[in-house]
């Protein structure tokens, strides 16, 4: 039994809680109690949603004692509910180490309903402290359970229960019959601050309202001081509407906040499929399906295998399977999303090695890869001609994750990685700890810490570190990175990078961040222009990637394409380049130099021009990122995707807003009201989350949507909203101009060839800038 | 080869030279010339001569060439630096175009300025509402730094 140590709570703050009338505030006061046994409680504070009590209270503790601090409203404590206002449980072998000399912890946590289900909201703000030393020479710990006077149940039997459910909420009833006093305590306690007079609500004061976000609050001086919400800082000046400068960093946040929820709200198809994680954990523990009921189907049997875990031998077949067949049968009857029946499961033969099948609890298979510990709706036996109703473009991507997933490469090695960054040093704190590790070591679950922050990383913290730091090593500000001359937001290499001399070691390190995140299935927020993807997948470099890389060479070699360049173009297979002032002629073939371009060699000429501009000037940063990539990613394993799954795989999927897309697009040759525009916006918004992206990949070049939405749409001679054009005859595909945004719809006569000829168009066109 | 196009241009300029318009290199160093442009008869740049200077870049004629005003000019699409807003030398550029027809393309720009698409909004706002004071500013000024 681990030894009670003494700690110090310190209960500091509430905000934002829960307004449940409309005339009035609540008198909040907490309630703490741990492991049942020990109770404190809190002075109450008047008429506000955002408490501050700053009250400290000892307690006898274990590691796995629960704290609970529970949330009241004074003026209802004898009603039903007693004026609940939220609850928070803590484990405090999770927030302290008792076996450190000493520590202390700031938690904010999130206040939680109670079984009454009443609504709840706002964060409880306490520091949990201790101090080994004080803790020996204090007395018997089982004094400290002071306004206890029932039972002296030892602490550690009433916790251990809810160590696998620490969350478990408390019965508020019964801690009102078990500590009359403390309530009665409160409510003597509860004048001792004075509440000013105030007629305003928190938001407003006599000067008017206040500008949006802002809200007004007392210190407990009694001095007024204002919050502003959109960047969680705190004056003691008054904001005013026309505070230009406070507006446009207002501005900034919100958009800082919108990048940061369209950044989360990115997904990939395998995701999306993914069973309901606790579904999945549940039926994990418990070992195979669960058992069907009533007999076998003939010709079958149970058997069990040498641990003791039943399968099933189907003699007709001569197979074997975990799944109990009189369950199929229940696929069978409900399982027709799977678009399959019984027969043909058991046709299929077994499963991939370490695949399971399992029944969700609405009945629909589902698949475990114990190899990846991921879950998916798709059979892995499934030939993609076998899923009917699936689009090419998602049987193969969804496919091609799963084989990905799969591969022992990618697996996540045992043990930790951790990283530890300050968020105002992030760059150079992520660049010592990436660069310090070895692969190997960057293969295990990542841990990411931010310095002086709580959170635990179960996720939310890494995706919060791969946006920050993608904002970063790609901002061009370091000179590593740059926009495309094609828009302002697809990044390219700089050429220039060799301004600053350590920029190869950075090119590494950035390659093993893009590796790292497609290793841990986090996402970057960036997306680079269409012929970097193509050079990570080592394809060749056509001139229309050349057009987000260099417009104005594009246009004159597209020009040299069309014209007869006689009398125009006197050139040779050489360029020729200032180095420093000093021009230097490179052979783009052997004796190039001093072979003429005429209009009969000219296209070889534009190839291997396009590949010298494209891939020329960045070799060295491009190999640089590459060794850094490949060293979490084999190039093997990234071949199987092309440059737009490339482009998803490593930036996610974004969530479309289809009402903003179609309030942004502009129209020429159609009316908003003209058919064909209604089945256009009817396809898209059939379409799933991927096939958007695609249909974005098509029309722009990329997947990405600018932050604020497809308003700020930029085409590479500035702002270029999202066009559709009457072009082409109803028996062609739809083209697109993806410099200008732009997507050539042929009068098509119905729907149905709409849809037809968008979705080959989306789907079998590969490589970008389609013309 | 950029140097063998530069060349031609510049025999070409000698061989049929255009009206009202003058270039060539201004030493040794054939990817940096010198322009003159008269100023048209029908304009308030009348009797003005205005210089330019042309900087080539290496990769001419893929790219377009460089050219700014060194004679100060009073004019919607030009500013104080000289910079012209002219869409051939930037995304209308095309390789068949050359200084001989910029310059041309420049000339009729001091003819016929363009104010929807200025470079210096206040002289297209003064050139669009008030076009007796624009001519007789364009004329002081031409008197003033281009005779």
């Amino acid at each position: 039994m681990s030894t009670r140590s003494k700690i110090r709570v310190r209960v500091i703050a509430a905000e934002g809680l829960c307004k449940r009338d409309v005339f009035r505030s609540p008198d909040p006061f907490a309630v703490l109690t741990v492991d049942g046994a020990q109770t404190q409680t809190t002075e109450t504070a008047k008429k506000t949603l955002s408490p501050h009590w700053n009250q400290s209270f000892e307690f006898s503790v274990t590691e796995n004692s629960i704290l609970i601090v529970q949330i009241f409203d004074q003026k209802k404590f004898k009603k039903k509910d007693q004026g609940f206002l939220g609850v928070v449980n803590i484990k405090v072998g999770d927030v302290i180490n008792l076996n450190d000399t000493s520590s202390e912890q700031t938690v904010a946590e999130e206040l939680k309903r109670s079984n009454s289900h009443l609504t709840v909201s706002g964060k409880l703000i306490l520091t949990i402290s201790h101090q080994n030393a004080s803790a020996r020479d204090s007395r018997d710990p089982s004094n400290f359970a002071q306004t206890n006077t029932s039972a002296q149940t030892p602490a550690s039997t009433i916790a251990s229960p809810s160590v696998s459910s620490p969350r478990a909420p408390v019965d508020t009833g019964n801690l009102n019959n078990q500590f009359p006093g403390s309530a009665a305590a409160a409510a003597i306690s509860s004048s001792v601050r004075p509440a000013p007079a105030r007629q305003f609500s928190s938001f407003e004061d006599q000067y008017g309202r206040l500008p949006p976000g802002w809200e007004r609050r007392t210190d407990n001086f009694g001095r007024t001081y204002y919050v502003d919400h959109n960047s969680r800082t705190t004056t003691w000046k008054r904001p005013t509407l026309d505070q230009s400068e406070s507006q446009r960093e207002q501005e900034r946040e919100r958009a800082r906040e919108a990048e940061r929820t369209q950044y989360r709200n990115r997904s990939l198809p395998e995701t999306n499929s993914q069973v309901d994680q606790a579904t999945a954990m549940t039926m994990a523990a418990t070992g195979a399906t669960s058992p069907g009921l009533g007999e076998l189907p003939p010709g079958w049997e149970q058997r069990f295998t040498p641990e003791g875990r039943p399968y099933y031998v189907d003699h007709n077949s001569r197979t074997t399977t975990w799944v109990d067949p009189r369950r199929q049968q229940f696929v069978k009857s409900f399982g027709n999303n799977g678009g399959y029946n019984a027969q043909r499961l058991s046709a299929m033969g077994p499963l991939p090695s370490g695949w399971e099948m399992r029944l969700a609890n609405t009945s629909r298979v589902y698949f475990v890869d114990h190899n990846t510990k991921t879950t998916t709706w798709d059979d892995p036996r499934l030939p993609s001609s076998l899923d009917q109703n699936v689009p090419q473009y998602k049987r193969d991507f969804r496919r091609k994750l799963v084989y990905f997933r799969s591969q022992p490469a990618i697996r996540i090695l045992p043990g930790q990685c951790h990283i530890k960054v300050r968020r105002d040093h992030l760059m150079e704190d992520a660049f010592r700890d990436i660069m310090r590790q070895t692969p190997e070591d960057l293969k295990k679950r990542l841990m990411i810490k931010f310095e002086g922050e709580e959170g635990l990383d179960y996720g939310g913290v890494s995706r919060e570190f791969f946006q920050q730091l993608s904002h970063e090593m790609f901002n061009p500000f370091y000179c590593l990175f740059q926009y495309a001359s094609s828009d302002n937001y697809t990044l390219q290499i700089n050429p220039n990078s060799g301004v600053n001399p350590e920029h190869l070691t950075y090119f590494k390190f950035i390659g093993r961040t893009v590796g790292l995140g497609v290793f841990h299935r986090r996402f970057l927020d960036a997306f680079f222009v269409g012929a970097m993807y193509k050079m990570m997948l080592h394809k060749k470099i056509v001139l229309q990637d050349l057009e987000s890389v260099d417009a104005e060479m594009y246009k004159s070699l597209c020009w040299m394409l069309e014209n007869d360049i006689t009398d125009v173009i006197y050139e040779t297979f050489s360029i020729e380049e200032d180095r420093f002032g000093e021009k230097v002629i490179i052979d783009l073939k052997p004796n190039g130099r001093n072979i003429e371009v005429t209009n009969e060699n000219k296209r070889e000429y534009v190839e291997l021009k396009t590949e010298w501009i494209i891939s020329k000037p960045v070799e060295a940063q491009f190999k640089a990122f590459m060794d850094g990539f490949n060293e979490l990613i084999p190039q093997e394993l990234v071949s199987v995707f092309d440059e737009r799954e490339l482009e998803l795989l490593i930036g996610g999927l974004a969530d479309i807003d289809i009402e903003d897309w179609k309030k942004h697009t502009d129209y020429r040759g159609y009316q908003e009201s003209d058919e064909v525009i209604q089945w256009f916006w009817k396809c898209v918004s059939e379409w799933e989350g991927e096939q958007r992206a695609r249909l974005l990949q098509f029309t722009t070049g990329t997947s990405r949507i600018p932050v604020n939405g497809f308003k700020d749409l930029q085409g590479s001679d500035g702002p270029r909203r999202f066009t559709i054009e009457k072009a082409g005859e109803p028996d062609q595909l739809p083209k697109s101009h993806t410099c200008f945004n732009r997507v050539d719809l042929p009068p098509y006569k119905d729907y149905e060839s709409l849809k037809k000829k968008l979705t080959i168009a989306v789907e079998e066109t590969i490589g970008f800038g389609q013309e | 080869m950029s140097l063998k196009r530069i060349n031609k241009e510049l025999s070409d300029l000698g061989r049929d030279p255009p009206s009202s318009c003058s270039a060539g290199p201004v030493g040794d160093d054939l990817y940096h010339w010198q322009a003159s442009i008269m100023g048209p008869p029908d304009s308030p740049y009348a009797g003005g001569v205005f210089f330019l200077s042309i900087h080539f870049p290496t990769d001419y004629p893929f790219k377009p060439p460089k050219i700014s005003f060194q004679t100060k000019i009073y004019h919607p699409n030009i500013n104080s630096n000289g910079n012209i807003c002219l869409d051939i030398l930037k995304d209308q550029w095309s390789p068949a175009l050359t200084i001989s027809k910029v310059l041309l393309s420049i000339c009729s720009l001091l003819t016929d300025a363009n104010p929807d698409d200025p470079l210096v909004p206040e002289i297209a706002h003064i050139y669009k509402t008030d076009r007796a004071k624009y001519e007789a500013t364009a004329k002081e000024w031409t008197k003033k730094f281009a005779i």
